[in-house]
């Protein structure tokens, strides 16, 4: 299959090769990982157990999230990067991975549902700003937000244990 | 001598202490042959562990960035301690259950290890820290006022604490990759 040789060029690309013959460069680039992806889920966290009225019912909602959301993303974006370079490594032992291919669903569902309520409900945050019983359907989105990461958190790890038991086809 | 090789003479010296026949006799123990034998057990509690350094590691952040003056700039630093910490100890206690239950599963693999006791004086550094911290900004709570950054050995406090949580977690995903 054409992207069964595309993963395999990635894998064996100059940068794929160097970090997988590397003792400490898959390691260290996990360690960053492990950082940002710890940032990543416990800024939105924050953000989504204020949405659900649970922490920080005194504070607006739109003040907890100038607290928190630059630094989502900014961990967002080393968490790509790292992820990225191990990907890299590995290329098409991660894609016939069950727990890769999960973790990157969940990742998309989660930009969805965050890019739906900021396109949504977020627009009329002056009517709910300083609710601690935020509208529905923002619940509901902070719910989901809730679920996706920690399916995410679970499928990283799952992936770092099966990575024998998945093999691509040579 | 490279890093390495003081770990490579850690683990052999870990070797001829009591560790490694607690160790194998933590292993013997119903507790940890029903994780071994469950596939999902080990991941399924990394994880949790995991998401609760997250809480632990976010509300730190929160906090220390607070004091720093780089976010959070819309709550007075006591408000923002008073929000943050209780997180903060609680996800402690989530990791200290966890990370027990984590020890117990792979007793071997952990306690004649390296990054292990490395991780564990980290931990124990780093907790002292935030209990000396959490103390001393509180006892500072009147004379704040809400646009004040906090001064001095606080602002210290607060940069080391962050470092020092990450050499904690570093330690952690280090486990799986001491020399032998």
């Amino acid at each position: 299959m054409i992207l069964q040789s595309l993963w395999h060029s990635i894998e064996f690309s100059g940068i794929g090769q160097s970090i997988a013959s590397s003792e400490v460069a898959f390691p260290l680039i996990e360690t960053f990982h492990v950082f940002a992806i710890v940032t990543v889920v416990g800024t939105i966290a924050i953000m989504d157990l204020r949405l659900l009225g649970l922490t920080s019912k005194k504070w607006t909602a739109s003040s907890v999230s100038k607290d928190t959301l630059w630094l989502t993303w900014a961990a967002f974006v080393v968490a790509v990067i790292t992820g990225l370079l191990m990907f890299v490594s590995k290329a098409s032992t991660y894609m016939v991975n069950p727990y890769f291919l999960v973790k990157m669903a969940m990742i998309a569902a989660a930009g969805v549902n965050m890019a739906m309520l900021h396109r949504g409900p977020w627009k009329a945050i002056g009517s709910w700003d300083s609710a601690a019983a935020v509208p529905a359907n923002v619940r509901l989105s902070a719910t989901l937000s809730l679920i996706f990461w920690i399916v995410v958190i679970f499928c990283g790890r799952f992936i770092g244990f099966t990575l024998g038991v998945y093999q691509a086809p040579m | 001598m490279s890093f390495f090789d003081t770990l490579f003479h850690m683990t052999e010296w870990l070797r001829t202490t009591w560790v490694v026949d607690f160790s194998l006799w933590v292993s013997n123990t119903a507790a940890c042959q029903w994780l071994q034998e469950h596939f999902v057990a080990i991941p399924g509690f990394q994880s949790i562990h995991i998401l609760a350094i997250g809480v632990l590691f976010g509300s730190a952040l929160m906090v220390n960035l607070r004091i720093l003056g780089v976010a959070g700039g819309g709550h007075s630093v006591p408000e923002t301690v008073q929000r943050y910490m209780p997180w903060l100890w609680g996800g402690l206690a989530a990791l200290i259950v966890t990370g027990i239950i984590l020890l117990v599963s792979e007793p071997v693999r952990n306690m004649v290890n390296p990054f292990f006791w490395i991780k564990m004086t980290a931990l124990l550094v780093t907790v002292l820290v935030t209990a000396w911290f959490h103390l001393s900004v509180r006892a500072r709570m009147d004379s704040w006022d809400r646009s004040s950054n906090g001064q001095g050995a606080i602002r210290a406090g607060a940069v080391a604490l962050i470092i020092l949580w990450c050499i904690v977690m570093a330690g952690g995903r280090w486990i799986a990759y001491a020399p032998v």
